[in-house]
């Protein structure tokens, strides 16, 4: 898998990106001193993202991944609900909220949309770029 | 209505004379922005009005007034004389190759005739073209962001308002209306789009077809958005005939084979001189090769012949009509009401890669004229302005990108990027909050004017899409980094009061589009 060939600044961040009608992709980063908090068992290997509904703030999915890993496809839990995501480290056997997202809209599935869609690689300058 | 799309990343190298993604733009001026823009004026001079929307994306816009690239381009254009007239010799004996090298002969030499004329900016004969009325001129989104996968609205603010305020410097009036890049939609842009001063946009079809019940027209109607901006929806039929070589007119056997090109079938010692400072072989532009047959192989293809083209583009231009009197006819016998047809491509699809393109757009202008067809090409603001009050609709998420939504953008080959992308963005609004009312010295003011430049930069569509093809995705991760990296660093430099003002003038030098772009854009409150 691609990765940047840079290090980038030791910072928090937690963003959750629309992809299409069934899956988010949310992206992560931890400051240094949580970074270091993973790193010495401190906190759990594995973080859990919780997505919630932004319209009545109940949680509707979770999933847990490494916490190094640094991003994650999430289904969508109901198309055309909005959500925000939470990142949950293990701290001492309780799972604590370290991270929230933006709220991030999921599209809602159209009918032959993806037979319409016009971008595909079977153009989209492909002899240009 | 007819709506061009013209975006390609910005490209400059200026310390480089042969960086080969400079030559996606000199590629796209001679076989598609030169032609298209030869037509529109021939139109014009013969009083056949286009009315046709042109998009022109403030990357693309900034190359075409870019000095140092029109002097690369008029070195391109020579250089492709000097081969062609080479060509012309090695072609004599040969007459149906000799037919298309003296084609491809006078495309460059009107392409150096044109590029003349306008002392190298082409913007010049567009501009020029709007101020007569002939066509209609918009703007898209800074650095052609996919605006739904900008996570903080002080982005989205940035790109709509540097978009904003380069177009009125471009082109010295306001743009009424706003491409989505990708049609990538969703319900935060109206906000933006209305305080941009944007009165329509543009969406993918089904945003308005299927994923909303009150809009009963189809998109064949416009709409408007809960705060008043009005939206155009794409009609698909008419696109996938233009722009699918499987279903579509580009994959005519007598048009040209794109993919077969003197590059790879020259003599190398021959085209050596023309190949790039490394010598691999690539494409030159010249292709004597006409389609021949769906799913014939390379080594088969039989000859160009410009003639057999062009009776085709007449006829396809004649069929491209007739389809749209019949949708016309169909809807009018349901509704009782004159439908309107949003026909939207890549520019660069006219004359780069379908080769006739322009001559299609030309002849199917022409024809409505001459054969006093119940059709009118008219311009967005042109139908907003004659129509009555258009419904209200909530339009779905969706974009034009592959399977309607951001997949070609968010996948396993490029989700990598969005962690640089955002680390510059939040440290660029971060600092930008910082700074916003303070009076800096004046170095501090460049280095944070350029790196809200460099962030702007990291956030163009191009690199995801690129990642995701494969095509020069090295180059694509390069460049995101590179701004990711640069915006950050300045912006740390400002922070500590040292600011390395040759490597800053070195980056301003390099990417010196938008130059009015003051950094408080990005500030969470803005004035902007």
């Amino acid at each position: 898998m691609p990765q940047l060939s840079r290090t980038l600044p030791a910072e928090d961040r937690l963003v959750l990106l629309p992809k299409n009608p069934g899956v988010f992709f949310v992206l992560w980063r931890f400051c240094a001193s949580r970074s270091e908090a993973f790193g010495t068992s401190a906190l759990g290997p594995e973080v859990e993202l919780r997505l919630f509904c932004t319209d009545d703030k109940t949680q509707s999915s979770s999933r847990r991944a490494a916490w190094g890993a640094g991003g994650a496809y999430l289904d969508v839990p109901v198309q055309g609900k909005t959500y925000a995501a939470a990142l949950y480290a293990l701290r001492s056997g309780e799972w604590e909220k370290i991270l929230e997202s933006n709220s991030a809209a999921a599209p809602c599935a159209a009918g032959a949309a993806e037979e319409r869609a016009y971008a595909s690689l079977e153009f989209h300058k492909r002899g240009l770029l | 209505m007819f709506v061009l799309h013209a975006h390609l990343p910005y490209v400059n190298h200026p310390a480089d004379s042969s960086f080969l993604e400079e030559n996606w733009f000199f590629e796209a001026v001679a076989e598609t922005y030169v032609p298209i823009i030869s037509s529109l004026e021939r139109l014009a001079a013969e009083g056949i009005r286009p009315g046709i929307a042109i998009s022109i994306s403030p990357t693309l816009g900034a190359m075409l007034e870019n000095e140092e690239l029109e002097e690369k381009m008029a070195v391109y254009l020579q250089s492709r004389l000097e081969l062609i007239e080479k060509e012309l010799v090695r072609a004599k004996d040969n007459p149906p190759l000799l037919k298309t090298v003296k084609l491809y002969q006078k495309l460059y030499q009107d392409a150096d005739a044109l590029m003349h004329k306008y002392s190298g900016d082409l913007i010049t004969p567009l501009k020029a073209l709007q101020h007569s009325g002939q066509i209609e001129i918009i703007t898209t989104s800074a650095t052609h962001a996919v605006l739904p996968l900008l996570a903080r609205p002080e982005a989205l603010r940035a790109q709509l308002a540097v978009a904003a305020e380069d177009y009125f410097d471009r082109f010295n009036r306001k743009s009424s209306g706003f491409w989505l890049p990708e049609c990538g939609y969703e319900p935060r842009l109206n906000s933006y789009l209305k305080l941009s001063g944007f009165a329509y946009t543009f969406t993918e079809s089904h945003a308005v077809e299927f994923a909303c019940a009150e809009a009963p027209g189809g998109v064949y109607s416009p709409y408007r958005t809960a705060n008043g901006v009005g939206l155009f929806a794409r009609d698909a039929a008419s696109s996938r005939e233009v722009w699918s070589a499987k279903f579509g007119y580009p994959g005519d056997p007598a048009y040209r084979e794109f993919y077969r090109d003197l590059g790879y079938d020259g003599d190398y010692e021959d085209i050596r001189p023309y190949l790039g400072s490394d010598g691999t072989r690539r494409p030159l532009g010249l292709k004597y090769y006409r389609i021949t047959g769906s799913g014939t192989d390379l080594a088969a293809k039989e000859y160009y012949d410009p003639d057999l083209a062009m009776a085709r583009v007449e006829a396809h231009a004649s069929d491209f009509l007739a389809r749209r009197m019949a949708q016309t006819d169909e809807f009018y016998s349901a509704r009782g009401a004159r439908p309107l047809i949003v026909s939207c491509y890549d520019a660069e699809l006219f004359g780069h890669w379908w080769f006739e393109g322009p001559a299609f757009l030309e002849t199917v202008i022409r024809k409505i004229r001459q054969e006093r067809l119940p059709l009118q090409f008219v311009t967005p603001s042109e139908y907003l302005n004659s129509c009555q009050e258009p419904r209200e609709i909530t339009p779905g998420i969706s974009s034009w990108g592959e399977n309607g939504y951001f997949d070609p953008w968010v996948n396993d080959s490029n989700d990598f990027i969005y962690n640089a992308v955002y680390a510059a963005t939040d440290k660029m609004i971060e600092t930008a909050n910082r700074f916003r009312n303070q009076d800096l010295p004046s170095l501090s003011l460049r280095a944070l004017n350029q790196a809200a430049r460099e962030t702007l930069l990291s956030q163009s569509s191009d690199w995801a899409f690129l990642l995701y093809i494969g095509s020069h995705a090295q180059y694509a991760k390069g460049r995101l980094e590179d701004h990711a990296a640069a915006a950050i660093k300045l912006l740390g430099e400002v922070i500590e009061k040292k600011v390395d003002e040759a490597e800053l003038a070195e980056l301003e030098q390099r990417n010196n589009l938008f130059p009015r772009l003051d950094f408080r854009v990005f500030a969470s409150v803005s004035k902007f």
